[in-house]
C-alpha cells in the first residue's frame, strides 16, 4: 500500500476538519453564552427609532411584534444622565396636540399610558416652567413600541430615552426573532460589559 | 413675506467652505458677514465671496464683531479677540466663568458672554475684568438650554433680549441683570408659539423694532415684534431636518441670515416691504 495520501483521504480530512472546526465555534458559542458573555441588546445607534438622521421615518415598532415573549422582553428605558428634564417633554406629550388651559399639550404620547412624569423638588405655583422634571417609565406598562424614543429622539430631544433588553424578560433564543426582523441589524449579541450598563441594568419590576 | 435669495459657504473642502461644522454668524455695519466652523473664522462680502479667513486655536462656538472692528470668538474655556486683520490680540480665560461659550454680544461699553456650561450670560469690561452674571438670579439657577446653547441678542438701548428654550420665552435683561420681561409660549399647532421641548434656540435683534429667531425640530426661522406678536414666519422648509441650534443674524437693511447647521451653509431672506 501506498505511504501517499490519496485524494479522497485528503477531501475526508478537510471534510473532518470543517465539522470539527464548526462544532468548535458552536462550542465556544454555547459556552460564551451559557457564561453569559454575550447576550441580545438593541444597538441604539442602528435602531431607527433612536439613530441620528432618519428624522421623518415612522416609528418602528418590530421588538414588540416580532419578540416571542407575549410582552415583549424590550423596554424604553430613560438614561438619566442624558435626559434634559424638560418642561414639555416630547416623549411623554403628544406635542401636536392642542393646548390646554395650562398651556401644555393636551395628549400623552405613550398608547400605554407608561410614563409617569414628576416634578423634582418643590413646585413653582406661580410659574411651573420653573422646575425641572424627571420622567419614568414604568416597566410593567412597557411594550417596547418605541414611540416615546422616536420623540425623544435628536434634534426633537436629547436621545435619553432608548430600548434596552430586559434579561429578566429576555428567554435568550438561539436566534432571536427580532434580530431576524430588524432591518437595520439593531439587534446583536454583544458582550455583557457593554450590554448591561450598570445605570440602565435595573431590573423590569413583573 | 420673505424669499430665499443667497446661500453662501456649504459643506466641502476648499477655502469657503466649511468640512465639519458651522455653529455662528454675525454681520457687522459694513454688511460683511463673519463665521466660525471648523476651527476657522470666515469673513464673506455680502455678494458672498470670500474676503478672508484664519485659524482660530480651538472650534469656535460664537463671534461678534465689535464697534472698532475687533472680533471675538468664543470657544471652550476661553474667548479670542482678534483685530480686523486677523491678528489675535488677546485671550480671556476664566475657568469659573467661561465654560463652553455660544453667544457673545456688546452692551454700554461693556462684553457680554453666554457661557452654556454654566447656563449664564456674563458681563465683562473691555479689559476682560467680570462684573456680573445675567439670568442666574432665579429658581433655575440659569437658562433652562436642555438644546445645550446659549444665546442673545443686544437692542439699541442695550436691552439683551434672551432665549430661554426650556421655557419656550425670550426673556429681557439690563446688563446689571434686571428681568424686564419676557414673550412666548408652547404651542405646537400655532405658529406664534414656540414647539417642541426647547424653542426658540437662537435669536438676533435689529434696532428697537425686531426680534429673529430660530428654532429646532422642525428647523424654522421667525420674527416678532418687541411685543412678542408674530410678524411672519421667514422660512420652513428649506432647511436639513436635522438642524438644531441653527445661528441667526441681520444685517441693516433687513436681510436675514441663517446656518444651516447640517448642510453648513448659510442662507440668506430678504422680505418685501411689508416685511
Amino acid at each position: 500500500m501506498s505511504d501517499h495520501p490519496t485524494r479522497r483521504d485528503a477531501l475526508s480530512r478537510v471534510a473532518r476538519g470543517t465539522v470539527l472546526l464548526g462544532f468548535g465555534g458552536t462550542s465556544v458559542f454555547l459556552i460564551d453564552k451559557a457564561d453569559g458573555q454575550v447576550v441580545w441588546q438593541v444597538d441604539a445607534s442602528r435602531c431607527v427609532n433612536s439613530r441620528l438622521g432618519d428624522v421623518g421615518a415612522p416609528v418602528c415598532a418590530l421588538c414588540t411584534t416580532e419578540c416571542v415573549v407575549q410582552q415583549s422582553a424590550v423596554r424604553a428605558v430613560n438614561n438619566f444622565r442624558e435626559c434634559g428634564r424638560c418642561y414639555i417633554c416630547p416623549a411623554y406629550y403628544n406635542i401636536k396636540s392642542a393646548v390646554d388651559e395650562n398651556g401644555l399639550p393636551s395628549e400623552k404620547l405613550c398608547p400605554r399610558d407608561a410614563i409617569e412624569r414628576k416634578p423634582i423638588g418643590l413646585v413653582d405655583p406661580e410659574d411651573p416652567a420653573n422646575n425641572f422634571y424627571e420622567y419614568i417609565i414604568d416597566e410593567v406598562k412597557c411594550d417596547g413600541c418605541g414611540i416615546c424614543v422616536k420623540g425623544c429622539k435628536e434634534p426633537l430631544g436629547l436621545g435619553s430615552i432608548i430600548l434596552k433588553v430586559r434579561h429578566d424578560l429576555c428567554v435568550d433564543c438561539n436566534h432571536c426573532a427580532i434580530s431576524k426582523a430588524c432591518p437595520k441589524e439593531a439587534l446583536a449579541r454583544q458582550p455583557v460589559e457593554t450590554a448591561l450598563e450598570p445605570t440602565l441594568a435595573a431590573p423590569a419590576t413583573r | 413675506m420673505y424669499k430665499q435669495t443667497q446661500v453662501i459657504g456649504g459643506k466641502g473642502e476648499g477655502a469657503p467652505r466649511f468640512s465639519q461644522t458651522l455653529r455662528s454668524i454675525t454681520v457687522d455695519g459694513s454688511e460683511r458677514l463673519y463665521a466660525v466652523g471648523d476651527s476657522e473664522l470666515k469673513v464673506f462680502e455680502a455678494d458672498g465671496t470670500l474676503r478672508r479667513r484664519w485659524p482660530t486655536s480651538m472650534p469656535g462656538h460664537a463671534v461678534a464683531v465689535a464697534e472698532d472692528g475687533s472680533v471675538y470668538v468664543g470657544e471652550s474655556g476661553q474667548v479670542e479677540i482678534f483685530d480686523r486683520d486677523g491678528k489675535l490680540v488677546s485671550t480671556w480665560r476664566d475657568p469659573e466663568r467661561l465654560g463652553r461659550i455660544t453667544a457673545i454680544g456688546f452692551a454700554s461699553g461693556c462684553v457680554l458672554v453666554g457661557d452654556a456650561a454654566d447656563r449664564a450670560i456674563r458681563r465683562y469690561d473691555l479689559n476682560g475684568t467680570f462684573l456680573n452674571d445675567i439670568g442666574r438670579n432665579n429658581r433655575m439657577q440659569g437658562f433652562r438650554i436642555p438644546n445645550g446653547v446659549i444665546d442673545f441678542g443686544v437692542d439699541a438701548d442695550g436691552i439683551v433680549h434672551a432665549t430661554n428654550p426650556g421655557k419656550h420665552r425670550i426673556e429681557h435683561y439690563t446688563p446689571d441683570d434686571q428681568l424686564l420681561g419676557h414673550f412666548g409660549r408652547f404651542d405646537g399647532i400655532d405658529p406664534a408659539g414656540f414647539p417642541g421641548c426647547c424653542n426658540p434656540t437662537n435669536v438676533a435683534v435689529a434696532g428697537r423694532e425686531r426680534i429673529y429667531v430660530t428654532e429646532k425640530a422642525e428647523p424654522r426661522a421667525k420674527v416678532y415684534d418687541f411685543q412678542g406678536n408674530l410678524i411672519a414666519v421667514i422660512a420652513t422648509d428649506v432647511f436639513d431636518p436635522n438642524c438644531k441650534n441653527m445661528a441667526i443674524a441681520v444685517d441693516r437693511r433687513g436681510r436675514v441670515y441663517v446656518a444651516d447647521t447640517v448642510r453648513l451653509e448659510i442662507i440668506v431672506f430678504e422680505g418685501d416691504a411689508e416685511s
